[in-house]
């Protein structure tokens, strides 16, 4: 199986040298959605040559010495917490009060953990305004916003609100900016307002009388039973203000504390960045999750001089993903939406990438491409949203082959497919070592048909049923992948959905019978 | 629309002959020439990779071909004054306005704010 695959990131280009020196090396843990687990600890390891990797369902943990500017760009994970502690699962008693005793513990027992841990988090803190003020984009803001806010950065939170407001009614006069300029100004307001809340943040961590914090917490399992989240929550906040005297703050603390307790284990932690790393600067409008569209492309192994096409690009996520980290390709996309090309076409602007990325209006089943001329295709089909099942039905084949027409001999073409399209596409098939040898050797024979059918030139219309007539009768879902072999396939969480990234390779062996 | 892009696009309208609606003509209203960062390795993989002859044609017909030869030279991979010109070829020169025209049909496809739609109707196809 590809799982010992190395993940092969480019080297940044960037020099960190300018940023502070190399912190000692520190616990931290991730939130991933679902079925990214194995992408991030893959990444960890690649980009922060993080070790003592572990992962439970949702989470990674790791230990690294990587600088903030290095932890910052990680793409697979939802969330960075600094690790205080795991512990194992809460005893749960019938008696309520020594459940409480044991929460109150997890504050009480190991003060010295905490306020060491603390200290961690406020020298990375200090290392993220450093940054803030040496970034280069911020050298690219208007100075006058600029000024503004230098000066308005040791007021209050809710000053900042203001300060935002004023931003807006400025963009609004200014009747001459497009759309772009309004919604960059705006995003790069809320920028703002979150690097000055961390500036504040830092001002009062450096005081501690105004050291103020929120406890985030989720409960699962037995203990779940027992008590609400917020209940535990209320529990641990109490303990951290008896014990440490820390002011509670649940509109603008300083720190926020993060509690997960269920039957596996039980995590404390410290979010390092207020907003999570799945919200990307550089995408204005997301479409799909930034972090699966990440993987995808990850997972799609691009090489140097690749050429690689996105057929249903939407707003482009997949493409800003993947041109942002394998910057030595050349990137195709194509959609029959034109609200939506205009859309990618803004993303792909605000994110600087135009260099990198070319759009064309065109139809997935029609793509104007020659043969054998792209090395990657990566797409998340929109189906299931848009489209009823039957018309999925109808619509796949053809979509599938044009991709197979297209793909180079020895392509990797990399789905995002809804459980309906999997089971009707991938069917009983279980990536795995022992399956792969199986389906190669069938695919020769499927290759050999679809090669009947572009001579006799059948109509592209092919309906899954009548392209099962071979003598060799092969599965349906066999003549609707041609020549195509899939790889693996992995479950994902798309937050209320769940969805299946399936990699497929058109083989090397099937080259003899393509080109007869 | 870059020149790289171009130099892949065919049409697929019926009537197009097995292997051809390709290269599409240019008709130019707007060009714009970008500042992309120039990025060796990944040109001189370009350079086989491309259609020269539809290239250096493209680039004339835009008048951005500069003093682009009209076949790539020997040991061109370590010639970074060469890779720099077949880089702004490429990648610099983008055609914002304009139409593109199948050689073979004779259709044309209209290009607009550097896209271009290259969709047919259903009874083109």
């Amino acid at each position: 199986m590809a799982e010992g695959a190395q993940l092969r990131l480019q080297p940044p280009k960037e020099t960190t040298a300018s940023c502070c020196a190399a912190s000692s090396s520190a616990a931290y843990f991730c939130t991933a959605g679902r079925g990214m687990e194995r992408f991030l600890m893959r990444e960890v390891q690649a980009r922060l040559g993080a070790t003592q990797v572990e992962y439970v369902s949702g989470k990674v943990f790791f230990t690294t010495s990587a600088e903030l500017s290095m932890l910052k760009k990680l793409k697979s994970a939802e969330r960075l917490f600094l690790l205080l502690n795991k512990y194992p699962p809460l005893f749960i008693s019938k008696n309520k009060g020594r459940i409480i005793c044991d929460i109150q513990k997890l504050v009480n027992e190991d003060s010295r953990l905490w306020l060491d841990i603390v200290t961690v988090w406020k020298s990375l803190q200090g290392q993220e305004v450093k940054q803030d003020n040496v970034s280069p984009d911020s050298q690219k803001r208007k100075l006058e916003e600029e000024d503004s806010i230098n000066n308005k950065r040791q007021k209050t939170d809710q000053f900042l609100e203001t300060v935002s407001a004023k931003n807006q009614v400025k963009n609004q006069r200014r009747c001459d900016m497009s759309e772009t300029d309004i919604d960059n100004a705006l995003s790069e307001g809320k920028l703002f307002l979150e690097k000055s809340c961390e500036v504040i943040q830092e001002k009062c961590v450096e005081s501690d009388s105004c050291f103020s914090f929120r406890v985030s917490c989720r409960c699962s399992g037995a203990l779940a039973k027992v008590f609400p989240a917020q209940v535990v929550g209320r529990i641990i906040g109490t303990a951290l203000m008896k014990h440490f005297g820390w002011k509670a703050d649940l509109r603008n603390p300083s720190i926020e504390i993060f509690v997960h307790l269920n039957d596996i284990y039980s995590v404390i932690g410290i979010p390092v960045f207020r907003l999570p790393l799945a919200s990307r600067a550089y995408i204005k409008t997301p479409g799909l999750r930034s972090t699966v569209a990440w993987a995808m492309a990850s997972f799609a192994e691009i090489q140097a001089g690749a050429f690689v096409l996105d057929p249903t690009c939407g707003l482009g996520t997949i493409l800003l993903e993947a041109a942002t980290e394998w910057t030595n390709a050349h990137y195709l996309g194509t959609d029959i939406s034109a609200s939506q090309l205009q859309g990618a076409y803004s993303n792909i602007q605000a994110a600087g990438l135009m260099g990198k990325i070319d759009l064309l209006k065109a139809s997935v089943t029609e793509l104007p491409l020659p043969p054998e001329s792209i090395d990657v295709v990566f797409a998340d089909f929109p189906f299931g949203k848009k489209f009823k099942i039957t018309n999925e039905m109808k619509l796949l084949p053809d979509v599938l082959q044009e991709i197979e027409r297209v793909l180079c001999v020895g392509g990797t073409v990399v789905l995002l497919l809804s459980q309906e399209l999997h089971k009707l596409i991938n069917g009983g098939i279980s990536s795995g070592p022992e399956t792969e040898n199986h389906n190669s050797a069938e695919c020769e024979v499927v290759s050999l048909e679809s090669d009947t059918q572009e001579k006799t030139g059948s109509p592209r219309i092919i309906s899954p049923s009548a392209q099962h007539t071979g003598k060799e009768d092969i599965s349906n879902t066999k003549s609707i992948l041609g020549s195509l072999v899939l790889v693996e396939s992995l479950e994902v969480s798309l937050g209320k959905t769940d969805a299946y990234m399936c990699k497929y390779k058109k083989p090397i062996a099937g080259l003899a019978s393509m080109k007869s | 629309m870059k020149l790289l892009t171009h130099n892949m696009l065919t049409s697929h309208v019926r009537g197009v002959r097995p292997g051809g609606g390709f290269p599409l003509r240019i008709k130019a209203t707007e060009v714009k020439v970008n500042n992309v960062d120039f990025n060796q390795e990944f040109t001189a993989r370009m350079v086989p990779k491309v259609e020269w002859g539809a290239l250096v044609e493209a680039a004339e017909s835009l008048g951005h071909r500069g003093d682009l030869p009209s076949e790539p030279i020997p040991d061109y991979e370590s010639n970074e004054d060469f890779l720099r010109k077949v880089h702004h070829v490429l990648m610099e020169v983008e055609v914002v306005e304009g139409m593109l025209k199948c050689p073979d049909t004779g259709r044309e496809f209209p290009i607009t704010k550097g896209i271009p739609n290259m969709l047919l109707s259903e009874e083109e196809t």
